[in-house]
């Protein structure tokens, strides 16, 4: 009865941190909801700056700069550096969280559409 | 190379712009408004007569705290200037330091009867494949008008290119409530500002569009308010509301601040919370609720020291569970002279509470005031 208690308890803590993400995989939430604050700051890629030439803080310049970095294959520049490890990860501050990153490869996945 | 373009990146974003030198933390201990040490009714800028002589009591070295130390120029005219550098030792990724420029700026104010003309300008980084032309720039310029010259109460009108007044305005432009909150760095508009301030009580009221002329930062059309009122001699609580609607993003930003000073163990605490509403209106459209938070202890050690620790959270979508991060700094500022600020600013940011990488910096910045 108390293994039965246990199990049950923490299958609900499980269910807890597993929430489905409710957000749309459309361009314009990975352009305007998750690059353009972590991305698209106005010292970084931002329209102002255009760091390597990429800006991502209006929709207009950020599906420019994602077709630049070829997000429609699945083994693109956005990928590389969003899972890459020291020196080679972008944002450099810090990473995009897990949630966002899954977001965009489901997005990448569907064929990135509206690019 | 990459290691170099690495930390580049990462100062950028941390230190090339920082623009705002506005120290809240002194507010309360001295009873003062920001009007108490600046010109402007909401902080920040030129100092006035006081603020001359508080930066140079403040420091361990007392000098003539004046623009190039006294330096002499007609008396309608205010002149001040900044510049910074930063350098950085950064984790994760590489150990590595590096120095950076960070502001570059003139401030020049001209007064008779009340009426002031208002200049700030520097340089900002270059555009990659940009005009050279691209890194002048003013970043602020605006007509005041002040009720009572000479004094620090009444009622401020300000119009031309400024910062709506929002929030705590805390000279660290990376704090959760101003990076992700209603106050970005370079946040600067077109705006009409009316500041009532009175020693008890400050109310501010903004609005404002977009800079369409240059690039821009706040990219909506909207109002701002922030109202503050002290509770006795070391407390104050402040409301704030900020409604920006763009081409793509509408925003609302609604949030509370609040400042206590213990005299007793002489810190200053400072609070400030908001809730954004953010709403995608391009396309097929989404909308997501943030939360963003900054809590600040501060305190005085005396020889031109200061020192800060903060405590920060962000929310960046209700709707997605674990989708927050959590930061806690320190910074160790040393007033040298009223002139020379030594700054030591370090972070440790958690993203989901660690189950991601940990982010962490350690910074060094020079500050010279002209």
């Amino acid at each position: 009865m108390h293994r039965l208690l246990l199990v049950t308890l923490l299958a609900g803590l499980a269910a807890c941190g597993t929430t489905p993400d409710e957000r749309p995989a459309t361009v314009e939430v990975i352009a305007l909801s998750i690059l353009a604050p972590s991305c698209g700051q106005v010292q970084c890629h931002s329209t102002t700056t255009n760091l390597e030439g990429l800006a991502f803080d209006t929709l207009a310049a950020a599906k420019k700069s994602l077709t630049e970095l070829g997000v429609t294959r699945a083994n693109n520049e956005l990928i590389e550096v969003l899972h890459g490890e020291g020196d080679e990860r972008m944002p450099p501050d810090a990473p995009l969280a897990d949630e966002d990153i899954a977001l965009i490869e489901a997005w990448i996945a569907a064929g990135a559409p509206g690019l | 190379m990459k290691t170099s373009i690495f930390v580049g990146s990462l100062l950028a974003i941390l230190t090339l712009a920082g623009v705002a030198h506005a120290y809240p933390q002194y507010q309360l201990s001295r009873d003062a408004t920001c009007t108490g040490c600046h010109v402007s009714p909401d902080g920040g800028g030129p100092l006035n007569e006081n603020g001359l002589a508080v930066a140079e009591s403040s420091a361990w070295i007392q000098q003539a705290p004046e623009f190039m130390y006294g330096m002499s120029k007609p008396e309608w005219l205010d002149l001040d200037g900044h510049v910074r550098s930063a350098s950085g030792y950064v984790r994760p990724g590489v150990n590595s330091v590096a120095i950076y420029p960070m502001q570059v700026e003139l401030s020049a104010r001209a007064e008779t009867h009340g009426f002031s003309l208002n200049l700030t300008g520097g340089l900002r980084r270059p555009q990659e494949g940009g005009s050279a032309l691209h890194v002048l720039w003013s970043r602020e310029h605006y007509l005041m008008w002040r009720q009572k010259p000479g004094e620090n109460t009444g009622l401020y009108i300000r119009a031309g290119r400024l910062m709506p007044t929002f929030g705590l305005r805390l000279a660290e432009h990376v704090v959760y409530t101003q990076r992700f909150g209603g106050r970005p760095l370079y946040g600067e508009a077109y705006a009409l500002v009316a500041s009532y301030v009175q020693q008890k009580y400050e109310v501010h009221a903004s609005g404002f569009a977009s800079d369409r002329i240059g690039s821009a930062v706040e990219k909506g059309d909207g109002a701002a308010l922030y109202a503050e009122a002290k509770l006795g001699d070391h407390a104050a609580i402040g409301v704030e509301g900020k409604y920006s609607k763009g081409d793509e993003v509408t925003s609302i930003y609604g949030g509370l601040t609040g400042k206590l000073y213990l005299p007793g163990p002489e810190i200053l605490l400072l609070a400030e919370g908001q809730v954004v509403r953010k709403e995608i209106t391009a396309g097929a459209g989404d909308k997501a609720t943030q939360l963003a938070a900054y809590v600040m202890g501060s305190r005085e050690l005396g020889s031109g020291l200061l020192l800060d620790v903060g405590l920060g959270h962000f929310t960046q979508d209700t709707r997605v569970k674990g989708l927050y991060r959590d930061c806690i700094d320190a910074n160790l500022h040393w007033f040298m002279t009223p002139h020379v600020e030594m700054m030591l600013t370090t972070r440790l940011e958690l993203l989901d509470a660690g189950s991601s990488p940990t982010g962490a910096y350690a910074l060094a910045q020079v500050h010279y005031r002209l």
